[in-house]
């Protein structure tokens, strides 16, 4: 499938011949014509920007409602229009559609970070063929920064799929009649370049130590926990929790990864602490997940068992009530202040990241490659053996192991080829994605289980069977992700991927090494 | 990613207005959806304005010569593709008694391109033959638009008995048989659905009305919920939707 194709319209006289071009020789429709205010979204590590996707917020000058466009290379994974007119800011605030829902899994509880901001006109025109069909979109988006200095018009040509041949055709007949200067940088870099704010930065560069690497890493994710703590309190939103426990765990992957680099003693205690942060909030996040999920699982019963499953909701709830109580009541102990306060200081005492390992000096590109390809050599090898055979806890290690690789990456993003991380990335997030459903439906099954016990006392047992129709749901869920194990490892232990990986230190453009 | 196969041994049910409709709605709820028009006479690709010929060959795509994601065109809806169908397809029940394994070709083709996309849905041609049971092993489930008339209950019946009787062919496929060109100012549509759901319970709730909203959809050349947003013929189709959804 092509690429977008590029160009620079700098004098009004340009754009106007492009349209004379383009209506003298193929049908054109306009698709919409926008003038907006417009800001880019990507989260810290800026994991859209590593799968070559871009999320817009626009906010039409005039009548009309705001809007949300998750895009990948000119083509709309999903637009949708806000109820709320302000910009996002983390998965809780996205739509509830599919697509973003598949957003909120890539982005894994991280916040949104507000990008360079314009103001824009935007107008999309389709190319047609003889049956009225688009086989091209031109895209002519003139911009400005909010300070008034106006962007060159850039001209953006979308080939749509199967349409290749015509759309180079019709750009071959607007470049030979119109002088046009081609270039790659999309509208969001050049935005970037001329507000002074590219991609957020993240503090991180190849020619750091390793140490530094990683201090900065684990303050950036820490950051993310003191901004959920208080919404983890409260308990009012489940996002806030799963943000939480998603920084934990990246945490403690940097703290397993950092021997050698982070001072051992210091290491084993937090290590230590971390794991015991993450398994106070775990019965919380599951009781969260029950409850998020049982509607759906409830719907794929006939209506008289759904409303059978009344009575299990009150159980659910007050479940979920007496987990986030307990949770609470071990986030505000003495055990977790000090354990913070330890930490804090740790991360802000420049001694303790000075000469602390053999390899606190080694530029961090190095280290972190070789954690990478040892992470990655650890999880093709352990998924080689699965077998339909093996049992479910070496597929809940794998994933484990998975998660590694992923944190690894995500955390050392920016210092890696973005191509080759994209490359990497894909498959291992849809790995991760197969593991993690037939782990979520093998707890939920259980805990469903445990937790219908409550209601066995009374004599009326609709519920119990009802329940049983739901954890049935469940096991065919968690068969199908068993199933879709070996084809989406195939994908995984590839040797594109493989190939990604030798390429991860290399810069994009000249392909030397970065280090 | 689940295949939805818009299916009836019957013509003139509805079946190609379900696919391209429900795909519609699927994908504008942000799911990523596929069309696999195998139906020669290639009325899915006509309302998507597609012009129906696969690039190599539609023999080429049953025999694995091609990938299937070659012959993939963009509709003019983000997130909606198609492939589009080849008069050739007529020959199709041929290709498959030709080729080895013949019931799993069409899901062997579908696996090239399942990783890309949410639901993909097979229109299929009317009949019962080499083509359909090749469907019937790709399809997650089977939606069987039927009109509440005398011969259309009867083709349902034949298709319920036929699945009855092959268990290994069908597997784990789904039945979702639904009313479509229904007609409530009909007493006999009104007392057909109400036999048919009292002996068949498993019949969805939703039904597709017989609307001229509908029939436009040849004039537009686009899925109803482009065209009619909002209207009756257009809402039931979202309902049906969710309720199919429910059912997967």
């Amino acid at each position: 499938m092509s690429k977008v194709r590029r160009y620079e319209v700098t004098a009004a006289g340009d754009f106007a011949s492009v349209l004379a071009v383009l209506t003298d020789h193929v049908g054109l429709q306009l698709v919409s014509l926008e003038e907006v205010e417009r800001s880019w979204l990507d989260t810290a590590a800026g994991t859209l920007a590593q799968t070559d996707s871009t999320l817009e917020f626009r906010t039409p000058k005039g009548e009309g409602t705001a809007s949300l466009t998750w895009a990948t290379e000119g083509r709309v994974l999903v637009h949708d229009n806000c109820v709320a007119a302000s910009v996002p800011a983390g998965a809780g605030d996205l739509p509830e559609t599919a697509a973003f829902t598949r957003l909120a899994r890539l982005i894994d509880g991280e916040s949104f970070v507000l990008g360079p901001t314009v103001n824009s006109q935007i107008a999309v025109l389709a190319c047609l063929d003889d049956e009225d069909k688009t086989t091209a979109r031109f895209v002519f988006d003139r911009s400005e920064t909010l300070e008034g200095t106006a962007l060159p018009m850039l001209l953006e040509i979308v080939p749509l799929r199967g349409y290749d041949a015509e759309a180079a055709a019709i750009e071959k007949l607007v470049r030979r009649s119109v002088a046009l200067s081609e270039s790659a940088t999309p509208m969001k870099a050049r935005v970037g370049n001329a507000t002074g704010t590219r991609a957020p930065s993240t503090g991180l560069a190849p020619e750091l130590s390793a140490a530094s690497a990683w201090r900065v890493v684990l303050q950036q994710l820490t950051k993310s926990i003191t901004d959920s703590f208080s919404g983890v309190l409260s308990g009012d939103d489940p996002e806030d929790l799963h943000a939480f426990r998603v920084a934990v765990r990246r945490i403690r992957t940097l703290l397993q990864d950092g021997g050698e680099v982070i001072d051992p003693e210091s290491r084993d205690r937090f290590r230590h602490e971390y794991r015991w942060l993450g398994d106070i909030t775990t019965p919380t996040r599951d009781a969260d997940v029950h409850l998020l999920e049982f509607p759906g699982l409830a719907a794929s019963l006939p209506q008289a068992r759904r409303d059978d499953l009344a009575p299990f909701n009150e159980v659910l709830i007050h479940h979920r009530n007496e987990c986030l109580s307990s949770m609470v009541t071990d986030l505000r102990s003495i055990r977790r202040a000090e354990f913070g306060s330890a930490w804090l200081e740790f991360l802000s005492d420049d001694d303790a990241w000075t000469g602390c390992g053999e390899l606190s000096d080694e530029p961090v590109l190095r280290v972190v490659i070789r954690r990478v390809e040892k992470a990655h050599r650890e999880l093709v090898k352990n998924g080689g053996k699965i077998t339909k055979k093996s049992p479910a806890i070496a597929l809940h290690e794998l994933r484990k192991e998975g998660k590694r690789l992923r944190y690894l990456l995500e955390c050392f993003g920016p210092l890696f080829n973005e191509e080759a991380l994209a490359t990497i990335l894909r498959p291992l997030r849809d790995l991760q994605d197969v593991l993690g459903e037939f782990q979520d439906t093998e707890v939920q099954g259980e805990a469903l289980l445990e937790l219908a016990g409550e209601l066995a006392t009374t004599d009326d047992h609709s519920a119990l069977v009802a329940i049983g129709g739901v954890v049935e749901q469940l096991g065919v869920r968690g068969s199908t992700a068993r199933n879709e194990f070996s084809k989406v490892f195939g994908r995984f232990d590839d040797r594109k991927v493989q190939r990604a990986l030798n390429r991860l230190e290399t810069t994009k453009s000249s392909g030397k090494k970065k280090r | 990613m689940k295949v939805l196969a818009t299916y009836n041994i019957k013509g003139g049910v509805g079946k190609t207005a379900t696919a391209v409709n429900l795909a519609h709605v699927a994908a504008a709820e942000g799911n990523r959806v596929l069309v696999w028009d195998l139906d020669p006479q290639g009325a899915a690709t006509f309302y998507f304005r597609v012009k129906p010929k696969v690039k190599g060959g539609g023999k080429a795509i049953v025999r694995g010569s091609i990938e299937l994601g070659d012959a993939i065109k963009a509709t003019d809806f983000d997130n909606l593709d198609l492939v589009p169908a080849d008069f050739s397809y007529r020959h199709l029940d041929l290709w498959l008694d030709d080729a080895k394994k013949p019931l799993a070709r069409i899901r062997r083709a579908l696996r090239q391109v399942d990783h890309e996309y949410d639901y993909i849905f097979l229109d299929c041609p009317p009949s019962i033959s080499l083509t359909s049971e090749s469907v019937f092993r790709a399809a997650d489930a089977l939606l069987v638009p039927t009109i509440p008339t005398t011969l259309s209950l009867r083709t349902y019946e034949q298709l319920d008995r036929f699945v009855e009787e092959n268990p290994d062919m069908v597997r784990e496929l789904k039945i979702l048989g639904f009313f479509s060109m229904v007609d409530r100012h009909k007493r006999l549509h009104r007392r057909f659905m109400t036999e048919l759901r009292t002996a068949h319970p498993e019949m969805l709730e939703g039904t597709i009305p017989n609307s001229t909203d509908i029939e436009r959809m040849g004039v537009h050349r686009e899925p109803i919920g482009s065209y009619g947003k909002g209207s009756r013929a257009a809402r039931s189709y979202e309902s049906l939707w969710s309720e199919i959804q429910t059912r997967l």
